[in-house]
Protein backbone atom coordinates (compact mmCIF):
# COMPACT_ATOMS: atom_id res chain seq x y z
CA UNK A 1 0.00 0.00 0.00
CA UNK A 2 2.71 2.49 0.91
CA UNK A 3 4.19 1.79 -2.85
CA UNK A 4 0.92 2.61 -4.23
CA UNK A 5 0.33 5.77 -2.21
CA UNK A 6 3.44 6.93 -3.55
CA UNK A 7 2.49 6.63 -6.99
CA UNK A 8 3.41 3.39 -8.20
CA UNK A 9 -0.74 2.67 -9.74
CA UNK A 10 0.46 -0.56 -10.90
CA UNK A 11 0.95 -1.90 -7.20
CA UNK A 12 -3.19 -1.51 -7.16
CA UNK A 13 -3.24 -4.47 -9.40
CA UNK A 14 -1.75 -6.56 -6.22
CA UNK A 15 -4.41 -4.86 -3.78
CA UNK A 16 -7.10 -5.59 -6.29
CA UNK A 17 -6.21 -9.04 -6.58
CA UNK A 18 -6.34 -9.87 -3.37
CA UNK A 19 -9.03 -8.05 -2.03
CA UNK A 20 -11.57 -7.63 -4.76
CA UNK A 21 -13.46 -11.18 -3.76
CA UNK A 22 -13.33 -10.69 -0.58
CA UNK A 23 -14.86 -6.92 -0.56
CA UNK A 24 -17.20 -8.45 -2.92
CA UNK A 25 -18.62 -11.14 -0.69
CA UNK A 26 -18.38 -8.36 2.14
CA UNK A 27 -20.92 -6.00 -0.38
CA UNK A 28 -22.93 -9.41 -1.33
CA UNK A 29 -23.60 -10.54 1.75
CA UNK A 30 -25.22 -6.86 3.29
CA UNK A 31 -26.82 -5.90 0.31
CA UNK A 32 -27.99 -9.28 -1.40
CA UNK A 33 -27.13 -7.32 -4.57
CA UNK A 34 -24.31 -8.66 -6.67
CA UNK A 35 -24.72 -5.87 -9.40
CA UNK A 36 -24.62 -3.59 -6.81
CA UNK A 37 -21.49 -5.40 -4.94
CA UNK A 38 -19.84 -5.33 -8.27
CA UNK A 39 -19.97 -1.51 -8.41
CA UNK A 40 -19.21 -1.03 -4.85
CA UNK A 41 -15.89 -3.09 -5.41
CA UNK A 42 -14.90 -0.27 -8.43
CA UNK A 43 -15.55 2.50 -6.38
CA UNK A 44 -13.60 1.23 -3.53
CA UNK A 45 -10.19 0.75 -5.88
CA UNK A 46 -11.14 4.12 -7.43
CA UNK A 47 -11.43 5.72 -3.68
CA UNK A 48 -7.80 3.89 -3.03
CA UNK A 49 -6.71 5.62 -5.55
CA UNK A 50 -7.99 9.02 -4.55
CA UNK A 51 -7.17 9.13 -0.97
CA UNK A 52 -3.97 7.39 -0.75
CA UNK A 53 -2.29 10.24 0.47
CA UNK A 54 -4.03 9.43 3.42
CA UNK A 55 -2.73 6.20 4.19
CA UNK A 56 -0.11 6.50 7.05
CA UNK A 57 2.41 4.11 7.60
CA UNK A 58 1.65 1.39 10.56
CA UNK A 59 -1.70 2.10 10.17
CA UNK A 60 -3.71 -1.96 9.79
CA UNK A 61 -4.36 -1.89 5.90
CA UNK A 62 -7.20 -4.16 6.02
CA UNK A 63 -8.70 -2.08 8.35
CA UNK A 64 -7.83 0.95 6.23
CA UNK A 65 -9.63 -0.30 3.18
CA UNK A 66 -13.01 -1.68 5.20
CA UNK A 67 -13.53 1.81 6.31
CA UNK A 68 -13.30 3.18 2.70
CA UNK A 69 -15.70 0.17 2.38
CA UNK A 70 -17.99 1.11 4.82
CA UNK A 71 -17.71 4.23 3.83
CA UNK A 72 -18.66 3.57 0.48
CA UNK A 73 -21.52 1.90 1.06
CA UNK A 74 -22.76 4.44 3.41
CA UNK A 75 -22.70 7.49 0.61
CA UNK A 76 -23.98 5.22 -1.78
CA UNK A 77 -27.01 4.15 0.40
CA UNK A 78 -27.49 7.89 1.42
CA UNK A 79 -27.36 9.22 -2.00
CA UNK A 80 -29.47 6.40 -3.56
CA UNK A 81 -32.16 3.45 -3.28
CA UNK A 82 -32.60 1.69 -1.03
CA UNK A 83 -31.35 -2.00 0.01
CA UNK A 84 -33.72 -4.78 -1.98
CA UNK A 85 -35.79 -7.77 0.09
CA UNK A 86 -33.87 -10.66 0.22
CA UNK A 87 -35.25 -12.75 -2.86
CA UNK A 88 -34.12 -16.58 -3.18
CA UNK A 89 -31.76 -16.01 -6.38
CA UNK A 90 -29.85 -13.72 -4.01
CA UNK A 91 -28.84 -17.13 -2.49
CA UNK A 92 -25.18 -17.69 -3.70
CA UNK A 93 -24.42 -20.64 -5.90
CA UNK A 94 -24.28 -23.54 -4.25
CA UNK A 95 -21.75 -26.04 -5.58
CA UNK A 96 -23.41 -29.56 -7.40
CA UNK A 97 -21.51 -31.79 -4.77
CA UNK A 98 -23.47 -29.92 -1.37
CA UNK A 99 -26.41 -32.13 -0.35
CA UNK A 100 -29.52 -31.01 -0.46
CA UNK A 101 -30.14 -30.32 3.33
CA UNK A 102 -27.35 -28.55 3.82
CA UNK A 103 -28.05 -26.61 0.54
CA UNK A 104 -31.46 -26.04 1.99
CA UNK A 105 -30.08 -24.94 5.34
CA UNK A 106 -27.60 -22.27 3.76
CA UNK A 107 -30.16 -20.43 2.01
CA UNK A 108 -32.19 -20.12 5.29
CA UNK A 109 -29.55 -18.74 6.84
CA UNK A 110 -28.78 -16.43 4.99
CA UNK A 111 -32.49 -15.02 4.38
CA UNK A 112 -32.28 -15.26 7.91
CA UNK A 113 -29.11 -13.12 8.01
CA UNK A 114 -30.44 -10.40 5.26
CA UNK A 115 -33.01 -10.25 7.86
CA UNK A 116 -31.52 -8.62 10.64
CA UNK A 117 -31.19 -5.17 10.93
CA UNK A 118 -28.48 -3.82 9.33
CA UNK A 119 -26.23 -2.72 11.63
CA UNK A 120 -26.13 -6.25 13.38
CA UNK A 121 -25.59 -8.12 9.69
CA UNK A 122 -23.15 -5.82 9.12
CA UNK A 123 -21.08 -6.39 12.38
CA UNK A 124 -21.48 -10.64 11.75
CA UNK A 125 -20.52 -10.03 7.99
CA UNK A 126 -16.83 -8.26 9.35
CA UNK A 127 -16.63 -10.62 12.43
CA UNK A 128 -17.67 -13.81 10.56
CA UNK A 129 -16.83 -14.00 6.97
CA UNK A 130 -14.43 -11.37 6.69
CA UNK A 131 -12.20 -13.02 9.90
CA UNK A 132 -11.72 -9.44 11.12
CA UNK A 133 -10.94 -8.85 14.70
CA UNK A 134 -12.56 -7.67 17.02
CA UNK A 135 -10.33 -4.74 17.68
CA UNK A 136 -9.82 -4.16 14.17
CA UNK A 137 -13.92 -4.14 13.87
CA UNK A 138 -14.56 -2.08 17.08
CA UNK A 139 -12.08 0.66 15.43
CA UNK A 140 -14.13 0.32 12.34
CA UNK A 141 -17.49 1.02 13.87
CA UNK A 142 -15.80 3.56 16.24
CA UNK A 143 -16.90 1.76 19.54
CA UNK A 144 -15.06 -0.31 22.29
CA UNK A 145 -13.68 -4.11 21.63
CA UNK A 146 -16.14 -4.93 24.77
CA UNK A 147 -19.30 -2.88 22.86
CA UNK A 148 -18.20 -5.20 19.93
CA UNK A 149 -18.42 -8.89 21.88
CA UNK A 150 -21.46 -7.78 23.00
CA UNK A 151 -23.24 -6.84 20.06
CA UNK A 152 -21.59 -10.01 18.21
CA UNK A 153 -23.45 -11.97 21.54
CA UNK A 154 -26.63 -9.89 20.78
CA UNK A 155 -26.46 -10.21 16.81
CA UNK A 156 -26.06 -13.82 17.15
CA UNK A 157 -29.31 -14.20 19.34
CA UNK A 158 -31.30 -12.34 17.08
CA UNK A 159 -29.97 -14.97 14.18
CA UNK A 160 -30.88 -17.66 16.13
CA UNK A 161 -34.59 -16.51 16.66
CA UNK A 162 -35.14 -15.69 12.76
CA UNK A 163 -33.74 -18.74 11.90
CA UNK A 164 -36.41 -20.52 13.95
CA UNK A 165 -39.15 -18.66 12.79
CA UNK A 166 -37.94 -19.22 9.08
CA UNK A 167 -37.54 -22.85 10.14
CA UNK A 168 -40.84 -23.16 11.30
CA UNK A 169 -42.64 -20.75 8.23
CA UNK A 170 -44.27 -22.96 5.70
CA UNK A 171 -42.89 -21.79 2.42
CA UNK A 172 -43.30 -18.33 0.89
CA UNK A 173 -44.76 -16.88 4.18
CA UNK A 174 -42.26 -14.46 6.68
CA UNK A 175 -40.68 -14.61 9.38
CA UNK A 176 -43.09 -13.11 11.78
CA UNK A 177 -45.92 -15.21 10.69
CA UNK A 178 -44.16 -17.96 12.81
CA UNK A 179 -43.18 -15.91 15.46
CA UNK A 180 -44.94 -17.68 18.11
CA UNK A 181 -43.14 -20.94 17.30
CA UNK A 182 -39.62 -19.50 18.33
CA UNK A 183 -38.16 -20.88 21.39
CA UNK A 184 -38.39 -18.84 24.60
CA UNK A 185 -34.44 -17.61 25.65
CA UNK A 186 -33.80 -19.37 29.18
CA UNK A 187 -31.45 -18.17 31.38
CA UNK A 188 -29.89 -20.87 33.05
CA UNK B 1 -21.34 -20.67 34.85
CA UNK B 2 -24.73 -19.29 33.69
CA UNK B 3 -25.56 -17.97 30.58
CA UNK B 4 -24.99 -14.57 31.53
CA UNK B 5 -21.60 -15.08 32.08
CA UNK B 6 -21.02 -17.67 29.38
CA UNK B 7 -22.02 -14.42 27.17
CA UNK B 8 -19.25 -12.51 28.38
CA UNK B 9 -16.70 -15.72 26.66
CA UNK B 10 -18.78 -16.80 23.85
CA UNK B 11 -17.99 -13.98 21.68
CA UNK B 12 -14.03 -15.03 22.02
CA UNK B 13 -15.08 -18.47 21.91
CA UNK B 14 -16.52 -18.24 18.87
CA UNK B 15 -12.94 -16.18 17.39
CA UNK B 16 -11.21 -18.94 19.41
CA UNK B 17 -9.49 -16.49 20.82
CA UNK B 18 -10.02 -18.40 24.90
CA UNK B 19 -7.13 -19.68 26.81
CA UNK B 20 -7.79 -23.34 27.22
CA UNK B 21 -9.07 -22.83 30.85
CA UNK B 22 -11.81 -20.63 29.71
CA UNK B 23 -12.35 -22.74 26.29
CA UNK B 24 -13.16 -26.31 28.74
CA UNK B 25 -15.85 -23.39 30.54
CA UNK B 26 -17.79 -22.40 27.64
CA UNK B 27 -17.79 -25.95 26.44
CA UNK B 28 -19.04 -27.58 29.48
CA UNK B 29 -21.50 -24.72 29.52
CA UNK B 30 -22.49 -26.33 26.30
CA UNK B 31 -23.35 -29.72 26.87
CA UNK B 32 -25.83 -28.38 29.15
CA UNK B 33 -27.17 -25.36 27.52
CA UNK B 34 -29.21 -25.65 24.03
CA UNK B 35 -29.74 -21.78 23.48
CA UNK B 36 -26.11 -21.11 23.84
CA UNK B 37 -24.98 -24.67 22.00
CA UNK B 38 -27.36 -23.42 18.80
CA UNK B 39 -25.67 -19.91 18.50
CA UNK B 40 -22.20 -21.39 18.82
CA UNK B 41 -23.75 -24.14 16.18
CA UNK B 42 -24.81 -21.30 14.21
CA UNK B 43 -22.21 -19.50 13.94
CA UNK B 44 -20.09 -22.73 12.32
CA UNK B 45 -23.16 -22.91 10.30
CA UNK B 46 -22.54 -19.58 8.77
CA UNK B 47 -19.26 -21.14 6.60
CA UNK B 48 -22.10 -22.85 5.07
CA UNK B 49 -23.05 -19.78 3.06
CA UNK B 50 -20.72 -19.83 0.34
CA UNK B 51 -18.28 -17.07 -0.91
CA UNK B 52 -18.97 -16.20 -4.44
CA UNK B 53 -16.77 -15.02 -7.24
CA UNK B 54 -16.94 -11.99 -8.46
CA UNK B 55 -17.44 -11.61 -12.42
CA UNK B 56 -14.89 -11.35 -15.15
CA UNK B 57 -16.26 -8.49 -15.94
CA UNK B 58 -15.19 -6.44 -12.34
CA UNK B 59 -11.71 -7.21 -13.51
CA UNK B 60 -12.02 -5.30 -16.93
CA UNK B 61 -13.53 -2.78 -15.52
CA UNK B 62 -10.98 -2.06 -12.80
CA UNK B 63 -8.22 -2.44 -15.18
CA UNK B 64 -9.85 -0.16 -17.43
CA UNK B 65 -9.90 2.28 -14.65
CA UNK B 66 -6.34 1.36 -13.55
CA UNK B 67 -4.89 2.60 -16.93
CA UNK B 68 -6.91 5.65 -17.38
CA UNK B 69 -5.11 6.70 -14.08
CA UNK B 70 -1.96 5.74 -15.54
CA UNK B 71 -2.59 8.06 -18.45
CA UNK B 72 -3.37 10.54 -16.33
CA UNK B 73 0.34 10.23 -14.58
CA UNK B 74 2.15 9.77 -17.97
CA UNK B 75 1.42 13.15 -19.36
CA UNK B 76 1.52 15.42 -16.55
CA UNK B 77 5.48 15.07 -15.95
CA UNK B 78 5.33 15.84 -12.11
CA UNK B 79 8.04 15.67 -9.92
CA UNK B 80 7.82 12.27 -8.14
CA UNK B 81 7.59 11.48 -4.25
CA UNK B 82 10.89 10.15 -3.86
CA UNK B 83 10.91 7.70 -0.48
CA UNK B 84 11.73 9.22 2.58
CA UNK B 85 13.51 12.73 1.65
CA UNK B 86 9.45 13.55 1.05
CA UNK B 87 8.34 12.29 4.40
CA UNK B 88 5.76 15.11 5.31
CA UNK B 89 7.90 16.65 8.55
CA UNK B 90 11.21 16.92 6.47
CA UNK B 91 9.26 19.09 4.05
CA UNK B 92 7.96 21.45 6.80
CA UNK B 93 11.60 21.49 7.97
CA UNK B 94 12.59 22.44 4.53
CA UNK B 95 9.89 25.02 4.33
CA UNK B 96 10.78 26.69 7.60
CA UNK B 97 14.51 27.16 6.33
CA UNK B 98 12.91 29.00 3.33
CA UNK B 99 12.78 32.43 3.82
CA UNK B 100 8.72 33.05 3.83
CA UNK B 101 9.01 29.86 6.71
CA UNK B 102 11.43 31.75 8.44
CA UNK B 103 9.48 35.06 8.25
CA UNK B 104 5.88 32.64 9.07
CA UNK B 105 8.37 31.62 11.84
CA UNK B 106 8.98 34.75 13.51
CA UNK B 107 5.65 35.85 13.56
CA UNK B 108 4.96 32.98 15.44
CA UNK B 109 7.61 33.55 17.96
CA UNK B 110 6.61 37.59 18.26
CA UNK B 111 2.41 36.60 18.78
CA UNK B 112 4.06 33.44 21.43
CA UNK B 113 6.45 36.51 23.12
CA UNK B 114 3.92 39.28 23.23
CA UNK B 115 1.44 36.69 24.87
CA UNK B 116 3.88 35.60 27.46
CA UNK B 117 4.63 38.68 28.15
CA UNK B 118 1.06 39.77 28.92
CA UNK B 119 0.54 36.64 30.86
CA UNK B 120 3.29 38.15 33.54
CA UNK B 121 2.25 41.41 33.06
CA UNK B 122 -0.85 40.01 34.53
CA UNK B 123 -3.01 42.19 32.26
CA UNK B 124 -6.47 40.28 33.19
CA UNK B 125 -8.73 42.44 31.73
CA UNK B 126 -7.91 42.89 28.14
CA UNK B 127 -6.56 38.68 27.91
CA UNK B 128 -10.05 37.77 26.15
CA UNK B 129 -8.73 40.10 23.89
CA UNK B 130 -4.87 39.32 23.85
CA UNK B 131 -6.33 35.51 23.10
CA UNK B 132 -8.73 36.69 19.96
CA UNK B 133 -5.73 38.26 18.55
CA UNK B 134 -3.20 35.59 19.07
CA UNK B 135 -6.01 33.30 17.79
CA UNK B 136 -5.77 35.47 14.16
CA UNK B 137 -2.74 36.08 14.08
CA UNK B 138 -2.11 32.14 14.17
CA UNK B 139 -5.06 31.88 11.88
CA UNK B 140 -3.03 34.52 9.69
CA UNK B 141 -0.22 32.46 9.87
CA UNK B 142 -1.42 29.04 9.07
CA UNK B 143 -2.83 30.58 5.93
CA UNK B 144 0.28 32.20 4.99
CA UNK B 145 1.94 28.68 5.23
CA UNK B 146 -0.35 27.23 3.06
CA UNK B 147 -0.12 30.11 0.38
CA UNK B 148 3.73 29.31 0.46
CA UNK B 149 3.59 25.73 0.35
CA UNK B 150 0.86 25.41 -2.34
CA UNK B 151 3.70 27.38 -4.40
CA UNK B 152 6.30 25.56 -3.80
CA UNK B 153 8.39 23.26 -6.58
CA UNK B 154 7.78 19.58 -4.76
CA UNK B 155 4.66 18.22 -5.47
CA UNK B 156 4.89 16.43 -1.89
CA UNK B 157 5.15 20.31 -0.45
CA UNK B 158 2.30 21.44 -2.60
CA UNK B 159 0.22 18.54 -1.23
CA UNK B 160 1.35 19.45 2.52
CA UNK B 161 0.37 23.18 1.66
CA UNK B 162 -3.54 21.68 0.46
CA UNK B 163 -3.73 19.87 3.96
CA UNK B 164 -2.60 23.23 5.84
CA UNK B 165 -6.14 24.73 3.99
CA UNK B 166 -7.69 22.26 5.63
CA UNK B 167 -7.33 23.17 9.50
CA UNK B 168 -9.37 26.80 8.58
CA UNK B 169 -12.95 26.59 8.63
CA UNK B 170 -12.94 30.08 6.56
CA UNK B 171 -10.41 30.70 4.23
CA UNK B 172 -8.91 33.99 2.77
CA UNK B 173 -9.77 34.58 -0.51
CA UNK B 174 -6.16 34.73 -1.72
CA UNK B 175 -5.84 31.15 -0.35
CA UNK B 176 -9.03 30.03 -2.08
CA UNK B 177 -7.64 31.66 -4.73
CA UNK B 178 -4.60 29.50 -4.93
CA UNK B 179 -6.35 26.79 -3.63
CA UNK B 180 -8.80 26.82 -7.44
CA UNK B 181 -5.69 27.66 -9.40
CA UNK B 182 -4.26 24.29 -7.63
CA UNK B 183 -7.19 22.41 -9.01
CA UNK B 184 -6.77 23.75 -12.57
CA UNK B 185 -2.97 24.30 -13.27
CA UNK B 186 -1.38 22.33 -10.80
CA UNK B 187 0.99 19.50 -12.95
CA UNK B 188 0.17 16.87 -10.04
CA UNK B 189 -3.07 14.68 -10.70
CA UNK B 190 -2.30 13.91 -6.87
CA UNK B 191 -2.09 17.66 -6.09
CA UNK B 192 -5.30 18.06 -7.76
CA UNK B 193 -7.29 15.88 -6.30
CA UNK B 194 -6.37 17.04 -2.60
CA UNK B 195 -7.30 20.27 -4.09
CA UNK B 196 -10.42 19.26 -5.42
CA UNK B 197 -11.07 17.63 -1.64
CA UNK B 198 -10.39 20.76 -0.15
CA UNK B 199 -12.57 23.11 -1.89
CA UNK B 200 -15.17 20.84 -1.75
CA UNK B 201 -15.77 22.10 1.70
CA UNK B 202 -16.38 25.68 0.13
CA UNK B 203 -19.06 25.02 -1.51
CA UNK B 204 -20.81 27.94 -0.29
CA UNK B 205 -18.57 30.10 -2.70
CA UNK B 206 -19.78 30.57 -5.78
CA UNK B 207 -16.60 30.62 -7.00
CA UNK B 208 -15.77 27.23 -6.34
CA UNK B 209 -18.53 25.63 -7.80
CA UNK B 210 -17.59 27.58 -11.00
CA UNK B 211 -13.87 26.77 -10.63
CA UNK B 212 -14.84 23.02 -10.92
CA UNK B 213 -17.36 22.98 -13.76
CA UNK B 214 -15.07 24.92 -15.65
CA UNK B 215 -12.04 22.50 -15.01
CA UNK B 216 -14.00 19.66 -16.37
CA UNK B 217 -13.46 20.30 -19.80
CA UNK B 218 -9.38 21.43 -19.31
CA UNK B 219 -8.57 18.21 -17.36
CA UNK B 220 -6.64 15.14 -19.06
CA UNK B 221 -6.59 13.01 -16.32
CA UNK B 222 -9.81 10.43 -15.85
CA UNK B 223 -8.75 10.14 -12.18
CA UNK B 224 -9.27 13.94 -11.86
CA UNK B 225 -12.39 14.12 -14.23
CA UNK B 226 -14.07 10.91 -12.48
CA UNK B 227 -13.72 13.39 -9.16
CA UNK B 228 -15.02 16.40 -10.42
CA UNK B 229 -17.94 14.69 -11.94
CA UNK B 230 -18.52 13.05 -8.69
CA UNK B 231 -18.22 16.53 -6.59
CA UNK B 232 -20.50 17.71 -8.88
CA UNK B 233 -22.97 15.18 -8.07
CA UNK B 234 -22.44 15.44 -4.30
CA UNK B 235 -23.31 19.17 -4.81
CA UNK B 236 -26.48 18.52 -6.79
CA UNK B 237 -25.41 21.04 -9.12
CA UNK B 238 -28.31 21.02 -11.67
CA UNK B 239 -26.47 23.95 -13.50
CA UNK B 240 -23.90 21.43 -14.39
CA UNK B 241 -25.96 19.07 -16.32
CA UNK B 242 -25.33 20.82 -19.83
CA UNK B 243 -21.30 20.92 -18.87
CA UNK B 244 -21.63 17.35 -18.74
CA UNK B 245 -23.54 16.72 -21.49
CA UNK B 246 -20.57 18.61 -23.02
CA UNK B 247 -17.73 16.83 -21.64
CA UNK B 248 -19.33 13.59 -22.75
CA UNK B 249 -19.54 14.38 -26.57
CA UNK B 250 -15.85 15.47 -26.33
CA UNK B 251 -13.74 13.50 -28.78
CA UNK B 252 -11.39 10.43 -27.29
CA UNK B 253 -13.31 10.59 -23.96
CA UNK B 254 -11.89 7.90 -21.22
CA UNK B 255 -14.42 5.52 -21.95
CA UNK B 256 -14.71 5.41 -17.63
CA UNK B 257 -15.37 9.09 -17.47
CA UNK B 258 -18.34 9.08 -20.06
CA UNK B 259 -20.18 6.05 -18.24
CA UNK B 260 -20.04 8.53 -15.38
CA UNK B 261 -21.02 11.49 -16.82
CA UNK B 262 -23.96 9.57 -18.12
CA UNK B 263 -24.61 8.69 -14.19
CA UNK B 264 -24.03 11.49 -13.09
CA UNK B 265 -26.42 13.65 -15.80
CA UNK B 266 -29.08 11.39 -14.83
CA UNK B 267 -28.76 12.18 -11.16
CA UNK B 268 -28.87 15.83 -11.77
CA UNK B 269 -31.43 15.82 -14.09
Amino acid sequence: MLQVRDGAGETLGVLFERYHAPLYNFYTKLTGDRALSEDLVQEVFLRILRHRQTFRDGTPFRAWIYQIARNTRIDHFRKSRPQVPFEPEMAPTVTPGDPAQQRQESELLHKALMELPEEKRELLVLCRFQELPYEDVARLVGCGVATVKVRIHRAMQELRQIFHQLQAAPAGSGPRAAAQNVPPRRMT
Amino acid sequence: MNCEKIAELLPDYLQAGLSVDQKKIVEGHLESCVECREVAGLWKKLALIPDEQPSAEGRVRFEAMLQAYQTGRGTEGMPRRNGREHASIWNVFQWLRSPVGAMAWSIVLVVLGTYIGMQLGNTKSNSQQDLAAMHTELTNMRQMVALSMLQQQSASQRLEGVTWTRREEQLDPQVLSALMHTLRYDPSVDVRLAALDALSRHAGQPQVKKTVVDALQEQQSPLVQVALIDQLVEWRDAEAAPRLEKLRETPNLNPTVRQRADWAISKLN
